[in-house]
């Protein structure tokens, strides 16, 4: 954030009001800002979706490809992200400038979705030991207002949701060759089980409290943030009534910020960050369900691509 | 191991590791090198020995020497010794040898200003009849304003030159001062311009020119004959 | 994958033997009965709560300013810390000065794979979360502008590396006298189900990464502390896990790192009154050799005289 200035009691003002659960834009410490969110906007992926959340704008976009799967690892898919951070956001983003940031986020992604309870690379299995989807999650920063991760971690959970992958028989030739038959209907696809996939939430700690989602002048009153990776729930994005309550777990904890924390905020932090990753995840639900059945409904007409 | 050094121990007083809380800190302890202070108490950042100096009546520093060079750096306001590298009529570049008594690893940059080389005249002064490459100089930190370099200024009486050699006169032999403005080669006798420090005791790091006042004598009673 | 063409690398697709012993595809019930046996006792002999026990030393780099090496059983780690110096590209003012960590595994280092000489995500990764774990530790800002340089070297790994890496970097920044507020002391466990494997080796890490079947907690944490001033300077957590989990093994970790402590303080005493020994020793020779200058003088002086 360049060119923030802030003086000593505007910060104390709003250390005063976290710890008072009452931030200075009217928000409670668990509160985000109002989002919007937009998916299917590439022709040229297999799967989109642009959130801008207050100033931060991201578009990420799911290519898919075929690929042969690891060896220790027969029966899984392959999943990979990369985050462009380009010098449109900031100048600071210019030649190398954002390179650590991006890997930062990259990894954070990766991390956050290696276990199978976040999620199941086992649906991107063709043949096993021999052919396998490898989807590659694309994240463009458009603009970059703060709270980065967890708009990152939204932005590709709808872009998976979004994502159709082709129904594909594979059949086992002699000589132990791979034989792809990939059907000629354009819309004899599959949708991807994103139900687990994980949210970040960043915990900004101002004072002894922590925040979601905060905003430039809060960052600037904090030297420490907790990033924590939770499971979704998947009964939010599906309509069957029978499935288990499993989600709500952590993916990962990762910690940013040169400062350091007293263990027992720590563990406060974990327990809001789960309450904060719970509401978000059932609000994100409610907007992708609903932006399905309208797509369904009728296909958007509507020019100028980035509104 | 513990039974075998005990003697050792006992002469070099008490051993001190990082975060381990000296004593408390109000207006009788003050935290000195090697220490920083939170909530009341003092603590070490540094492997060493503890130092209490009483300074002044019922002040006491408490301080941690540690036995390597500690990293330091630089720090505005501090005295430094440096060696001028470049004159240009603008400014002179030197790069700075020593904080204090203690000797840097790494030299670092140093920047001296034509207007921050004299207290007085600063607009009339020439950097050429100051300073030359070579010399040896002391001086203060300025405040940090730019990174990769340090500002320093001599405007002060006891900084400026400390050692230099004459044009022509053989290595080693640095030249002497005669007034506040002028040094001499005590082989060659001449005179070149320098903007001379008057060098008192405390900024002297004792173990590089340890003062024998015997020998000195000596020198002249020769130079004399 | 970019490659360091100045080396040879050998032909792209050569596997390593392993993967056709039988040992390389053992199932997921397999390696967990290889890993604790029925009496609760690990693969080498540990219960589940036993670290592994620690050697350390300093002074092992003598180009170093500062260095040190830690030894976990079969974990090796090589760590040097250099004077601070210029921060290369960059052109900002910085108030506090900056840790740069390079984390760097031998080729021949890890059991499965041979690592290749460009830096891996893996070791990227490893180096940000020991820069995170060491800047709550170093007085920064008494080298504005400048910065330190801490490089670690793993020999060996079997496991834990990121904690043997920042106990090792602990102790070389103390060897090297830069200025820190406590002694920084780490630990891993591994998590698999209701069983915590305390300082994990390389196959028990391996264990708790691969998803299992049944939704059960898995994972890996690494917590560092600064024991005397109670604070988490760096926390990370990979896999999946319910909150009860996290807080358990965050409990775990708080004492097996106080553990450590009284470890560390002896190596660093033993390391001040070896630099003691060292100076005083320097110190004599000095002496001595003075005096056979100063004897050789009188000589001269008296020659003269005569003449």
């Amino acid at each position: 954030m360049a060119g923030l200035l802030l003086s000593q009691s505007e910060k104390l003002f709003i250390v005063h009001g976290v710890q008072d659960d009452y931030r200075s834009d009217g928000r409670s410490n668990l509160d985000y800002r109002p989002m919007e969110l937009e998916t299917d906007l590439v022709d040229t992926a297999t799967g989109s979706a642009r959130l801008r959340l207050a100033n931060t704008d991201l578009l990420v976009a799911v290519k898919t490809e075929i690929d042969v799967p690891s060896p220790d690892k027969p029966d899984l898919g392959k999943i990979e992200f990369n985050v462009d951070c380009s010098a449109n956001a900031t100048p600071q983003f210019e030649g190398r400038g954002g390179d650590q940031l991006a890997v930062g986020i990259a990894n954070l992604m990766q991390a956050a979705y290696q276990s199978s309870q976040a999620f199941n690379l086992k649906q991107l299995c063709i043949f096993e030991g021999k052919q396998c989807w490898k989807l590659f999650v694309d994240i463009l920063i458009l603009e970059c207002g703060g709270n980065l991760c967890d708009a990152v971690s939204l932005a590709v959970k709808a872009a998976l949701f979004n994502t159709r992958i082709p129904c594909v028989k594979a059949i086992l030739m002699d000589g132990g060759d791979v034989d792809l038959q990939l059907s000629d209907d354009p819309f004899d696809n599959k949708l991807l089980d994103v139900g687990t996939a994980p949210l970040l939430v960043t915990l900004c700690k101002i004072g002894d409290k922590c925040v979601v989602d905060p905003s430039a002048e809060e960052e600037s009153c904090s030297v420490v943030s907790l990033i924590v990776g939770i499971t979704g729930t998947p009964s939010c994005y599906s309509d069957q009534e029978n499935l288990a309550e499993v989600g709500g777990k952590f993916s990962t904890i990762d910690m940013n910020g040169p400062g350091s924390v007293a263990p027992k905020t720590l563990k406060d932090a974990i327990n809001q960050g789960i309450v904060a990753a719970k509401l978000l995840d059932k609000a994100l639900a409610k907007a992708l369900i609903n932006e399905r059945k309208e797509n369904i409904r009728t296909k958007k007409s509507s020019y100028g691509f980035l509104k | 191991m513990a039974a075998l050094n005990k003697e050792k121990l006992k002469e070099m007083g008490k051993l001190c590791i990082p975060g381990m809380r000296l004593s408390i800190s109000n207006k009788e302890n003050i935290a000195g090198p090697g220490t920083y202070e939170l909530r009341g108490y003092i603590y070490a950042t540094l492997c060493g020995t503890l130092k209490i100096e009483q300074t002044e009546s019922e002040v006491r520093t408490v301080s941690v020497e540690s036995p390597r060079t500690p990293s330091v750096l630089p720090k505005t306001g501090d005295v430094v010794t440096a060696k001028v590298t470049v004159v240009n009529p603008r400014m002179v570049q030197c790069s700075i040898l020593c904080v204090g008594s203690s000797v840097l690893v790494r030299p670092y940059r140093g920047i001296l200003k034509k207007e921050d080389i004299k207290a007085t005249e600063k607009d009339r002064v020439d950097p050429y009849k100051c300073f030359r490459p070579g010399d040896v100089i002391l001086a203060r930190v300025l405040p940090m304003t730019e990174i990769h370099w340090y500002h320093i200024s001599t405007a002060e009486n006891e900084l400026g030159v400390v050692i230099a050699t004459a044009e022509g006169s053989p290595q080693g032999v640095s030249m002497v001062p005669i007034s506040w403005s002028e040094m001499q080669c005590p082989k060659t006798l001449v005179k070149e311009p320098r903007k001379v420090a008057r060098v008192i005791p405390e900024n002297i790091n004792h173990a590089l020119f340890p003062i024998r006042d015997n020998s000195t004598k000596e020198l002249e009673i020769e130079a004399d004959k | 994958m970019p490659l360091d063409y100045r080396r040879f690398n050998g032909p792209e697709d050569s596997v390593s033997y392993k993967r056709f012993t039988k040992g390389y595809l053992k199932s997921y019930d397999e390696l967990y009965k290889e890993s604790l046996d029925d009496k609760g006792v690990r693969k080498d002999g540990r219960a589940l709560s036993e670290a592994r026990s620690l050697f350390a030393r300093t002074d092992m780099v003598s180009q170093a300013k500062g260095s040190s090496y830690v030894e976990l059983r079969k974990t090796k780690v090589v760590c040097s810390v250099f004077d601070p110096r210029e921060i290369p590209h960059q052109n900002e003012f910085s108030q506090l000065g900056q840790i740069f960590c390079e984390v760097k595994f031998a080729p021949f280092s890890c059991p499965r794979r041979r690592r290749p000489h460009v830096p891996d995500a893996e070791e990227k990764a490893l180096s940000v979360a020991l820069r995170k774990a060491l800047e709550p530790t170093v007085c920064r800002h008494m080298f504005p502008n400048y910065q330190v340089d801490v490089f670690i070297y793993i020999l060996e790994n079997d496991g834990s590396c990121l904690s043997a890496a920042i106990n090792a970097a602990g102790l070389a920044l103390a060897d090297a006298a830069v200025p820190m507020y406590d002694v920084i002391t780490s630990c891993t466990v591994a998590i698999v189900g209701e069983k915590m494997f305390v300082d994990p080796t390389e196959a028990e890490e391996n264990l708790a990464t691969i998803s299992p079947s049944t939704p059960i907690n898995h994972g890996i944490i690494t917590l560092s502390m600064l024991s005397e001033l109670k604070q988490i300077s760096d926390f990370t957590q990979v896999g999946s896990m319910d909150v009860e989990c996290v807080v358990k093994a965050m409990d775990i970790l708080d004492k097996e790192c106080a553990r450590l402590v009284p470890l560390m303080q002896k190596v660093l005493v033993a390391n001040v009154l070896k630099c003691f020994e060292t100076r005083k020793r320097l110190e004599e020779e000095a002496n001595e050799k003075e005096q056979l200058l100063n004897a050789k003088m009188d000589e001269w002086k008296k020659l003269l005289k005569f003449t």
